[in-house]
C-alpha cells in the first residue's frame, strides 16, 4: 500500500508541477465557471420554449380552442396533464407554471359581456420572471379570442341573443333597456367602425370590455428550487472540466512514463503491474477529487453557490471522479504516445462535453440534444453535480446518475487495465 | 551472482541475443562490449526481467538462493541505470531518489540517509532540491546512476551510462563506477567504447550480432586476440607503421638502417581484439 501511495503522490506532485496540466485541470475550469457564471448572471432559467403544464377542467370547444392558441404561441411548450401530476411537477421544479382552465372558462370566453374568463395559475415563486411571461402570453391569447369574437357577427350575435334573453327576464329599468339596446347594436360595432374608417385607430373592439382575462395566481413552493445563481450552474460545469482535464493529463502520464524511460525503472522495482495501476487510479482519483472539491469550495465561499445537500455533493464528487479515473485508463490504452493520448483524450472529450452540457447548460439545449446527451458520461456527471448543488435530488434520485458513473468508471478502468501495454519501448 | 545460461532472444526474424552465456562474480565490473545493435540492451532487459528469454535461463544464484529475475525479492537486490535518462524532470533530484527509495521499501531515517549518501555519490548535494529539468546533461547522468543504487543493491546494471556526456562528466561517472567496485558491488557495464571497457572492466564479454565472441580479462583478451602492436616511426618528413610483438627489437632494427627522429608504440587494444574477432571495427 505504501508503494501505491508513493507512486500516486508522485503523480499528483508531477501534475501540479506541470504548468499545462495544472492549467487544464484547475484554471481552465475556474475561468469557465467565472466566465459563464457572469455571462448568465441575471438570467433565470429561461429556455427558448418554457414548459408549462395545463389542466383543462372546462372541457369545452372554447377551452380547447384556447389551448390550441396557447400551443401556437411562441415561447411556450404546453403539456396537458392531470392536475395532481402537474402540481407535483411544479413542486419538483420541473415545470415553472401550472395553468388551470376552470369550469365556465369556455362559456365566459364565448360570452365576455356577463363574465370574464378566469384561469388559475400556480407558480413556483422562484420562477417569477417565467410566470410573468406566461401571464403575458395568456392575456395575449385571451385578447385574440375576444378580437375574434368581436369581428365575427355570427358568434357575437349568438352570444347576444343568449344575453338578451337573460336581460329581458330582469325587471324593467332604464339600465336594462340601455343594455338591451347595446347588445342589439354590438354585433354591428365592427362594421360601423369600419364604415367610419376607424378600425386601425381604435385597435379593435376589446377596449370596450376591460381586461380580457382574470388570472388568479397561487404559489406553490417548489421543493427543489432552481439554481441560486448562475454560478451554481457554471461551477458544476467547471467541476466537470477538472475531471476531464485530470483524466486527460493522467492518461498521458503512462505514455510519458514510457517515453521518458521511468516506466522501465518502475517495472524493475519490486512493484507489480497491479500496484502501478492502483497508483495511477488513486492519483487520478485523488487529484480530481481534490480539484473539484476545491472548485466547489471556492464557489460556495466566494460565489454564493449553495448546495442543497452536502452529503449528496460528496457522493457526486466521488462517483464523478471514479468515472473519470476509468476513462483515464481507457484513454491511456488508446493513446500509445503522449501526443496521441492527449489528442485522443481532448478529441473525445470535447464533443462528449458539448453533448453532455459541459459547454452550454443542458436546460438551454433542444430536447433531442438533451436525449442524445445520455450517451455522454459528462451528462451524468453534471446531473449528479447539479442534483446535489441546485436540483435538490433525493438520495434515490441521485442513485441513477451515480450508478451510471460508477459503472462507466469500472468498465472503462477494467478495459483499459486489461489492454494496457506494459512494454517499455 | 548473475548467470546467463545459453540465453537467446529474437524479435521477429532478428536474433538479438544468440546463445549467450556468462556469469558475473561478486566485486567485479563486468563489461558487455559491442557495437550498437549487438544485443547488449536486450541482455540487460533480460537480466532485470523486462524481457523473457526464448531459450536458456537467466538466474540470480548464491549459496542461499536461486532466483528468477522477476522475483520481487531479487528486484530489491538489483539496480538499473537505463541507457536513456529515466528521471522525473518536474521534481527535484532528492525527490527522485526519495520516490524510488520508497518503491524499494526504504522508510524514515534509512531513506533519508540513503538520499544524502546518493546525492553525495553523484556530487549533487548542493542541487538536490533543484528540479531535474534544470540540471545539466552530466548532472542528470550522475543522478540516473545514483537512482539505480538508492536501495544499495548487490548488482548494478549500467546500460551505456556515458552516452552523450562530455569528457569531464564521463570521468566523473568512471569514478563512481570504481567506487561501486570498491564497495564490493557486482557491476554489469555495457558500452561500445573500448576505452571505457579497458579502463573499468575486470572482465569483458565481446558480443556481436547477439553472439558472444570472447570473454576474459582485458589483458587476456588482448593477449589472445589482439595481435601485434604497432610501432610508429618518423624519419625526416616520412612516417611509417610497423606491426610488431617486440617493439624494442623492431626499433633497434630500424635504428640500424637509418636514424629515427621520433617513435611511438601502440600496443594492441580491445578495438584490435574486436577487429580480429569479427573482421569489423567496433564503431562500424
Amino acid at each position: 500500500m505504501n508503494k501505491i501511495v508513493a507512486m500516486a503522490a508522485k503523480d499528483i506532485h508531477i501534475l501540479f508541477r506541470d504548468k499545462l496540466g495544472f492549467f487544464f485541470t484547475v484554471f481552465f475550469p475556474l475561468m469557465m465557471a467565472i466566465f459563464f457564471g457572469a455571462m448568465f448572471a441575471g438570467l433565470s432559467r429561461g429556455p427558448a420554449n418554457i414548459p408549462i403544464a395545463l389542466v383543462d377542467q372546462d372541457r369545452t370547444a372554447a377551452s380547447e380552442r384556447f389551448i390550441e392558441r396557447l400551443g401556437q404561441a411562441s415561447g411556450l411548450a404546453v403539456e396537458e396533464i392531470p392536475r395532481e401530476e402537474a402540481l407535483e411537477q411544479v413542486r419538483r421544479g420541473r415545470t415553472a407554471v401550472l395553468v388551470t382552465l376552470t369550469p365556465g372558462f369556455g362559456a365566459a370566453l364565448d360570452n365576455p359581456f356577463v363574465a370574464t374568463p378566469e384561469v388559475e395559475m400556480t407558480v413556483d415563486p422562484t420562477q417569477f420572471a417565467v410566470a410573468g411571461m406566461v401571464r403575458g402570453v395568456l392575456l395575449e391569447a385571451a385578447g385574440a379570442e375576444l378580437q375574434d369574437l368581436m369581428s365575427d357577427p355570427a358568434r357575437l350575435g349568438a352570444a347576444n341573443s343568449q344575453n338578451s334573453l337573460f336581460f329581458e327576464s330582469l325587471p324593467p329599468s332604464d339600465a336594462r333597456d340601455q343594455m338591451l339596446t347595446f347588445l342589439d347594436l354590438s354585433p354591428r360595432v365592427s362594421s360601423l367602425i369600419d364604415e367610419m374608417g376607424l378600425g386601425a385607430a381604435t385597435g379593435g373592439n376589446q377596449g370596450f370590455f376591460g381586461p380580457p382575462l382574470e388570472i388568479e395566481q397561487t404559489e406553490v413552493q417548489a421543493e427543489r428550487p432552481g439554481p441560486t445563481n448562475s454560478y451554481a450552474t457554471s461551477f458544476a460545469q467547471a467541476m466537470l472540466w477538472t475531471l476531464i482535464g485530470g483524466s486527460v493529463s493522467f492518461s498521458m502520464s503512462i505514455a510519458i512514463e514510457r517515453s521518458r524511460g521511468t516506466l522501465m525503472r518502475l517495472l524493475v522495482a519490486p512493484v507489480t503491474a497491479r500496484h502501478l495501476l492502483a497508483a495511477k487510479g488513486l492519483a487520478c482519483l485523488g487529484a480530481t477529487l481534490f480539484t473539484s472539491s476545491a472548485l466547489i469550495t471556492l464557489g460556495i465561499t466566494v460565489f454564493d453557490v449553495r448546495p442543497t445537500s452536502y452529503p449528496l455533493l460528496a457522493l457526486a464528487l466521488l462517483c464523478g471522479s471514479i468515472c473519470f479515473c476509468g476513462i483515464m485508463m481507457a484513454l491511456s490504452v488508446i493513446g500509445g504516445t503522449e501526443q496521441a493520448a492527449a489528442g485522443i483524450g481532448w478529441g473525445l472529450s470535447l464533443p462528449l462535453s458539448m453533448l453532455g452540457g459541459g459547454m452550454v447548460p443542458l436546460f438551454l439545449m433542444p430536447e433531442w440534444m438533451q436525449t442524445l446527451g445520455n450517451i455522454s458520461p459528462m451528462k451524468w456527471t453534471l446531473m449528479a453535480y447539479e442534483g446535489a448543488i441546485w436540483r435538490g435530488f433525493t438520495l434515490n434520485e441521485m442513485l441513477l446518475p451515480c450508478a451510471v458513473l460508477v459503472a462507466i468508471g469500472v468498465l472503462a478502468f477494467t478495459l483499459g487495465a486489461r489492454n494496457l501495454r506494459w512494454d517499455t519501448g | 551472482m548473475l548467470v546467463f545460461d545459453h540465453v537467446s532472444k529474437s524479435f521477429g526474424d532478428l536474433r538479438a541475443v544468440d546463445d549467450l552465456s556468462f556469469e558475473v562474480e561478486a566485486g567485479e565490473v563486468f563489461g558487455l562490449l559491442g557495437p550498437n545493435g549487438a544485443g547488449k540492451t536486450t541482455a540487460i532487459n533480460m537480466a532485470v526481467g523486462l524481457l523473457e528469454p526464448d531459450e536458456g535461463v537467466v538466474r540470480f544464484t548464491d549459496e542461499a538462493f536461486d532466483r528468477d529475475p522477476r522475483d520481487a525479492e531479487n528486484r530489491r537486490s538489483l539496480g538499473l541505470a537505463p541507457q536513456s535518462i529515466a528521471l522525473y524532470e518536474q521534481i527535484g533530484g532528492a525527490d527522485n531518489l526519495r520516490f524510488f527509495g520508497r518503491l524499494h521499501g526504504l522508510r524514515g531515517s534509512d531513506l533519508e540517509e540513503r538520499v544524502v549518501a546518493c546525492l553525495d555519490f553523484a556530487d549533487l548535494t548542493d542541487v538536490g532540491k533543484k528540479v531535474v529539468s534544470k540540471y545539466s546533461g552530466g548532472m542528470k547522468r550522475r543522478l540516473n546512476l545514483a537512482v539505480a543504487i538508492i536501495h544499495d543493491p548487490e548488482l548494478v546494471l549500467l546500460d551505456e551510462p556515458t552516452v552523450g556526456v562530455d569528457p569531464q562528466s564521463r570521468n566523473a561517472i568512471f569514478e563512481r563506477v570504481e567506487q561501486l567496485r570498491e564497495g564490493g558491488k557486482q557491476v554489469v557495464y555495457t558500452t561500445h567504447y573500448m576505452e571505457e571497457a579497458q579502463r573499468l572492466c575486470d572482465r569483458v564479454a565481446i558480443i556481436d550480432r547477439g553472439r558472444l565472441m570472447a570473454l576474459d580479462t582485458v589483458p587476456a583478451l588482448i593477449e589472445a586476440h589482439g595481435g601485434p602492436g604497432n610501432l610508429v616511426v618518423r624519419t625526416g618528413d616520412s612516417e611509417s607503421r610497423h606491426e610488431t610483438t617486440d617493439p624494442l627489437g623492431t626499433l633497434a632494427e630500424l635504428q640500424a638502417r637509418q636514424a629515427v627522429d621520433h617513435f611511438q608504440y601502440l600496443p594492441p587494444d580491445l578495438e584490435a581484439v574486436f577487429l580480429n574477432l569479427t573482421g569489423r571495427a567496433l564503431r562500424d
